[in-house]
């Protein structure tokens, strides 16, 4: 009996030919391996191949075509592209990237083929058990009307006076989506959950929080919304996740406790880190998103990372990190899946108390928003100050003596909605941005706590509307005569480069990004 | 270093210097409060009567010392704080050569001074923290920090001591901001020796 569980996904053209031959004869093919054939290696994303790792896969084997033989003709250089992501991914998440192997093999290979499933078991094998144990879902559990109702009053949503403002507010409705706040709340309110429309529009909400800044009655929409996905999901009901769900696995996986990240690797070696210091950088999920959105997007969402890191040297600040610093959950907890995000909550608090720090530093609105904010409110208590990496600079920079070199640009400003909005720190990013000195700073007409959404939130929703709103959020930062359009947020970078990706529109949206960090870091110095 | 030649080093001389009105008395009075109250030092300190008080250059001389001070006025300061131009300009061929120089930078401009001096926005801090007239508590944070003539708890004290009631934690801050900023400055100057005055990598 061997309980080891290797996924074999097996090209329907070439490679499933020598593999019949295999069958054909009898060959002893190792019985951990469970084959799953495919139309192409090329269309199983990194979400798929990370999918199987999810749900406990010890090793996974992609067969397919050697280059050249594809029926499709570019399937083998697309899974070359994801594998060698994929097992990147794998690298730092501690699973090891040699869990992960793409082969190629012609149909007459059966003999090759053998050998190399063989190899590949025995190097399963002697790598153990993969330490992510599977999340099962839970059994569905049947909608009551009172849990429902119950989820209506918590947030006083019999309070709505069906004024309006939220829809008229909301940067969905107007990039043209059917879509209101308002009918929502009543539809809600009168039991309907279950109606398309409405599981449509609990999924489209951006939760940017535009609405609960508008209304009268203060409804807490996004936090309305926040439940609702947790009770549909609690029922086993479609998320809408975007990118294949491919980070909302990421995030369930990394709450199997066994796992031991390896998240620092990449760090550059001139920055100073003291494990025994007081003072924790955490920072966020950057690394991740970078070689994911690699080959389509070319994001450096990392360069925040080093560069808050070499601000706080610069400052003589040498924090310590997490090596296993798992996800902060934000997205979990914003896409349906509580207890995930509770489960990571807990591992990641236990792991920060147990370094014995007093301050928790981040860059992300995200991380900041959830630790100083939604881990208190889930009662997972973080018994430390966390600091928003801006409001620490802010204090180190207002002590004197540091200046600013000139910037031959002119800027203008992304608010990020956690930090802007939900956490009412607008000023806190102007602060900053008023001590550099570029060639001219000019607002959006939509600032501060009124500022668009960058198009998405918790990797949920995404569609053409998401994509209306960016370009219109774009062509508001081209208004301004600004070239340099500065962010808070790693996901607002992301967003906004997949819109000027845009074939048609492209050219006309191109505008260089920076955040605010990498601006700080390039032209701070001392006087 | 001999006991004898550390009590000689352990005296020191200051001036403060500035218009009538900045607060130069009291910074004095401050500096030298804290040395023998909080220290446990001598202390003399010493004002010019005059015209000052209504608006000339005005001064505050103190010395503080581990030993009994027998002459109660400055001959050659070890540290001359300079709020004015008219202070500066009398006061600046007195410093002694090692001696310490402290400028409030927007008031003063030393021209083509060949001599290493620390300067300071004082005015300009304390307006952004409220109040104008608390540049002089500022500068006696900055003097604190980066002449270490008394220890930081004393001054802190004595501060909360002199100022009028009601207003001792907003001066208390702004003692703070210009001790930070003078310990900003020694660290930046730290970095510039040591080549690295932008973020490194």
């Amino acid at each position: 009996m061997n309980n080891y569980n290797v996924i074999l996904m097996l090209c329907n053209w070439g490679a499933h030919s020598a593999y019949q031959t295999l069958q054909d004869t009898g060959a002893e093919i190792p019985p951990e391996i469970s084959m799953v054939r495919i139309p192409c290696t090329g269309r199983i994303s990194k979400s798929l191949l990370f999918k199987a790792f999810e749900m406990g896969a010890d090793g996974v084997a992609l067969v397919g075509c050697e280059p050249g033989t594809c029926r499709y003709g570019s399937g083998t250089a697309a899974a070359i592209e994801n594998t060698g992501d994929m097992r990147e991914i794998l690298d730092l998440l501690g699973l090891g990237k040699d869990r992960l192997r793409l082969a190629t093999f012609l149909p007459d290979d059966s003999e090759p083929l053998l050998q190399f499933l063989k190899d590949f078991c025995s190097e399963i094998r002697a790598l153990g058990k993969s330490p992510v144990k599977h999340v099962k879902a839970a059994k569905p559990e049947p909608a009551t009307k009172k849990a429902l109702s119950d989820i209506v009053s918590s947030h006083d949503v019999f309070a709505c006076q069906d004024c309006g403002k939220c829809t008229s507010a909301c940067p969905l409705t107007l990039a043209g989506k059917q879509f209101s706040p308002r009918a929502l709340a009543g539809s809600i309110i009168a039991g309907d959950i279950d109606s398309p429309e409405v599981q449509d529009d609990i999924w489209a909400c951006l939760t940017c929080g535009l609405c609960y800044d508008r209304c009268p009655s203060a409804v807490n929409f996004p936090e309305f919304i926040r439940d609702l996905r947790h009770f549909s999901k609690q029922r086993n009901l479609d998320g809408h996740e975007a990118h294949g769900g491919f980070f909302q696995s990421l995030m369930r996986a990394m709450t199997s406790s066994g796992l031991k990240a390896r998240r620092w690797d990449w760090l550059p070696d001139n920055i100073r880190i003291d494990n025994e210091s007081k003072i924790l950088f955490f920072g966020g999920c950057a690394p991740y998103f970078d070689i994911f959105f690699r080959s389509h997007l070319g994001v450096e969402t990392c360069n925040i990372i080093t560069d808050s890191l070499r601000l706080l040297n610069f400052f003589d600040i040498r924090p310590a990190l997490l090596q296993d610093e798992r996800c902060c959950g934000h997205d979990l907890l914003w896409s349906g899946d509580k207890d995930n995000f509770l489960k990571l909550a807990r591992l990641n608090v236990d792991l920060i108390h147990s370094l014995g720090v007093e301050e928790v530093v981040t860059a992300c609105p995200e991380c900041y928003r959830t630790l100083v904010h939604d881990y208190n409110e889930y009662g997972v208590k973080l018994n430390c100050k966390v600091t928003h990496i801006y409001d620490l600079l802010e204090t180190e920079i207002d002590k004197g003596a540091v200046d600013f070199k000139k910037i031959d640009k002119k800027l203008t400003f992304q608010d990020p909605c956690r930090l802007s909005r939900f956490e009412q720190r607008e000023d806190l990013p102007r602060m900053l941005l008023k001590r550099l000195k570029p060639g001219g700073f000019q607002e959006m007409s939509d600032k501060g706590s009124a500022a668009i959404c960058c198009g998405n939130s918790a990797w949920t929703g995404c569609d053409s509307f998401s994509k209306a709103l960016q370009v219109k959020r774009l062509r508001q930062a081209k208004e301004t005569g600004s070239n340099l359009l500065v962010t808070a947020c790693p996901k607002c970078q992301i967003h906004l480069q997949c819109a000027m990706e845009d074939p048609f529109l492209g050219e006309e949206l191109k505008m260089e990004m920076m955040d605010l960090t990498g601006l700080l870091a390039k032209t701070i110095y001392w006087e | 270093m001999t006991d004898k030649q550390k009590k000689k080093k352990a005296k020191k001389e200051v001036i403060i210097t500035g218009f009538g009105g900045q607060g130069i008395i009291m910074a004095g009075r401050i500096i030298g409060m804290s040395a023998a109250l909080g220290d446990h030092m001598h202390s003399v300190f010493t004002q010019s009567y005059g015209p000052e008080s209504r608006g000339g250059a005005c001064s505050a001389q103190v010395i503080i010392s581990d030993a009994q001070i027998h002459y109660p006025y400055v001959m050659r300061p070890d540290i001359l704080i300079c709020m004015s131009q008219g202070g500066y300009d009398k006061f600046i061929s007195e410093i002694k050569q090692e001696g310490i120089l402290l400028i409030e930078r927007d008031l003063v401009r030393p021209g083509a001074l060949k001599r290493n001096f620390f300067s300071i926005p004082a005015t300009r801090m304390a307006e952004d923290l409220g109040r104008k007239m608390m540049a002089n508590i500022i500068m006696v944070g900055f003097c604190v920090s980066v002449t270490k003539v008394i220890s930081k708890d004393a001054a802190l004290d004595s501060v909360a001591k002199s100022v009028p009631k009601g207003t001792e934690e907003v001066n208390i801050r702004a003692f703070n901001k210009g001790y930070d900023y003078g310990l900003a400055i020694l660290k930046g100057r730290g970095k510039k020796a040591a080549g690295q005055t932008g973020v490194t990598g």
